[in-house]
């Protein structure tokens, strides 16, 4: 399956949000996520199915003013 | 008698192993790869031995230390232009010269004329900037090549098989040591190489910027370093579209003719740094830390490599360590 | 002190995170600017940058308030969703919320702030909005669920400091009972310093601090400031006058002339 992850195209096994997450090395990382440009809540990451194409947004916390 | 293993044959491991090597020590060179190249930081570097105008944001040490670097590079490979640096600012960001020599020691300000004795190409364009004469360039890929040659002359071969556990290791493997050493960070880079043989300039050139220190190093032969950004990310993935444009607009408005060079090298890579952006040497059991150059790799890995050497054969501790 | 959404901070300095030299100056300045609040932001990581993750442990460790921001959103919606993955990844209601609307002067798009304002604040978000010093516009966030208005001093970055001191005040006299903060522009203590005597309750700023000479000096510099100023503030300063009016007592007066 073939996703967009924060705009670079990869290659990823499908499944649910979180086994993506864990493919592509997060861990328990501090991060939050979004796809299409909409929020996904880590509660439903366990649930939430990645499609083909979809744009996965992965943000962490950086410095700001 | 010292007998060490170094690991890593980037800027920071070919200095210690001369360092040793030159006082007599025998050395074991362990890298990736066989040669030096593109895997290492220090490929990717601009070259400037630049210690006055470093300290613009950098600590005290950076500008002490940074000076012993040309004479050692001299000593040791050769290649080193002691021509000076120029800092010059385009349009809006002028006011920020001033700033500049306010907050660095070692500058001269030069006026339209002056910049023109200096660099002839640059002639009408600047009516204004500061000239650091003490200041040196060397080209980064040379040095290195040039250190290695000389390690060889001596028997010293870099290995890519692991080091097996013996003598002591200095462990000088840049962002990759971050399994050991929980404090280094990555400082994402962005650079390109440029030929534009229509442009000569005999030193480095700095432009304010107020995001990007940029800076263009001539290489000779037409070839110039553009560089280099400076992001807080360990990735070291491809630049990115904004980070080009920044760097080529600034090429472009320091002289019309980069618009026409040709891009040779995109490069881009991750410095190593501690939270203070000084280098660290640490000893922990058999192994010996030597790393955290940051933004200054040519120019502070003389001072790392005769740190490491002075407390390999003296016992000596220096401010480098901060840990027991 | 007023209270920002029930919390009462310890000190009226908010200080942003970026931009200094180094990690270990930003956590110096920090702790001896006093600052009771840290804005921070959100940008994308790859699973093996743990870059956002050090940066993160660094501001846990300073004992301050978390202020996300929505930095760089030009749109609503934009905002919205920044917001939300900032409440979760910082576990806080708090949101600086900014909506630009002008890329040179990063001047706030006013119209698409309170819209997005009533969304976070219908959403349970703790909403303080980066705005301008317009009278009408606070009034339309305060109508949208704001407790908190930041109109900028001057345009971000800039150092300009307090460009309509008019405006300011009267923000102060129409909203007397709101938590107001200067947000943006500040580049001196005195402008700090000049915004609490206004009678502000906070002042936020970033560049002043991170791109001085010696950030952890303009830090020290600024929390003297902010605490003169709210103390001139407290003591109910003297009206100016035109005329010189001695300070010395005249009664008793010897004449030797």
């Amino acid at each position: 399956m073939k996703i967009n992850v924060n705009g670079k195209p990869q290659e990823l096994k499908s499944g649910s949000l979180s086994d993506t997450l864990a493919e592509l090395g997060y861990g328990d990382a501090k991060i939050a996520t979004a796809v299409n440009a909409e929020f996904i809540p880590a509660a439903l990451r366990d649930t939430y199915a990645l499609t083909e194409g979809d744009e996965l947004e992965i943000l962490a916390p950086m410095q700001g003013g | 008698m010292i007998d060490v293993s170094i690991i890593g044959a980037g800027v920071a491991g070919l200095c210690i192993a001369t360092e040793i090597a030159e006082r007599g020590g025998t050395v074991r060179l362990y890298d990736r790869k066989p040669s030096i190249g593109a895997h290492a930081c220090s490929w990717w570097a601009g070259g400037m031995l630049a210690p006055f105008c470093e300290g613009m944001n950098a600590e005290e040490p950076v500008v002490r230390l940074g000076q012993q670097a040309a004479d050692w590079w001299d000593k040791t490979a050769g290649g080193v232009n002691r021509n000076g640096s120029l800092v010059l600012a385009l349009g809006r960001d002028r006011s920020e010269l001033s700033q500049f020599a306010r907050r660095t020691t070692g500058m001269d300000v030069v006026d339209g004329k002056q910049i023109a004795v200096l660099e002839p190409d640059l002639g009408n364009h600047f009516n204004t900037g500061l000239f650091c004469a003490s200041e040196a360039h060397l080209d980064p890929r040379n040095a290195l090549a040039t250190l290695l040659i000389k390690l060889q002359a001596k028997g010293v071969t870099v290995k890519t098989t692991p080091p097996t556990m013996g003598p002591k290791m200095i462990d000088c493997r840049g962002l990759s040591a971050r399994d050991a050493l929980t404090d280094l960070r990555g400082v994402k880079g962005e650079m390109l190489v440029l030929k534009c043989p229509d442009v000569i300039l005999s030193r480095p050139i700095r432009l304010l910027h107020p995001r990007i220190p940029i800076y263009i190093v001539p290489r000779g032969d037409g070839v110039f370093m553009l560089g280099a950004t400076m992001i807080e990310a360990t990735e070291r993935g491809r630049i990115t579209a904004r980070s080009m444009l920044e760097l080529l607009t600034a090429a472009y408005a320091l002289h019309p003719a980069f618009g026409e060079a040709e891009v040779l090298e995109i490069g881009v890579d991750a410095r190593p740094a501690f939270p203070d952006n000084l280098p660290r040497i640490r000893k922990r059991g058999n192994v010996i830390y030597a790393n955290g150059l940051y933004r200054h790799g040519f120019l502070l890995a003389p001072a790392l490599a005769r740190m490491t050497a002075d407390y390999l054969f003296d016992g000596k501790r220096s401010e480098m360590m901060d840990e027991d | 002190m007023k209270q920002f959404y029930g919390v009462t901070l310890k000190t009226p300095l908010m200080l942003g995170t970026a931009q200094y030299p180094s990690p270990a100056i930003l956590a110096d300045a920090f702790k001896t600017s006093c600052a009771s609040v840290a804005t921070v932001s959100l940008r994308r990581e790859s699973g093996r940058d743990k870059s956002g993750q050090g940066f993160w442990s660094i501001i846990r460790n300073l004992d301050v308030h978390i202020l996300p921001n929505t930095a760089g959103c030009y749109t609503v919606k934009e905002a919205v969703t920044t917001a939300h993955m900032a409440r979760e990844i910082f576990d806080t209601k708090w949101i600086k919320l900014e909506v630009i609307g002008h890329t040179d002067t990063l001047q706030p798009n006013v119209f698409g702030l309170v819209e997005a304002a009533k969304i976070l604040t219908q959403d349970g978000f703790e909403v303080f909005p980066y705005t301008t010093e317009d009278l009408v516009v606070a009034d339309k966030l305060l109508d949208a669920g704001c407790q908190v208005l930041m109109p900028w001093g001057a345009p971000i970055g800039s150092g300009q400091g307090l460009n309509n001191l008019q405006g300011l005040r009267s923000l102060r006299a129409h909203f007397p009972d709101i938590p107001l903060v200067v947000d943006a522009g500040i580049g001196l203590p005195s402008h700090a310093a000049h915004a609490m005597e206004l009678g502000y309750d906070a002042v936020l700023l970033n560049t002043a601090v991170a791109k001085a000479g010696n950030p952890v000096e303009m830090a020290h510099a600024m929390a003297l400031a902010v605490e003169a100023g709210q103390a001139a503030a407290i003591a109910d300063p003297m009206e100016p006058r035109d005329m010189a009016a001695p300070s010395t007592p005249v009664i008793g007066k010897a004449f030797l002339t």
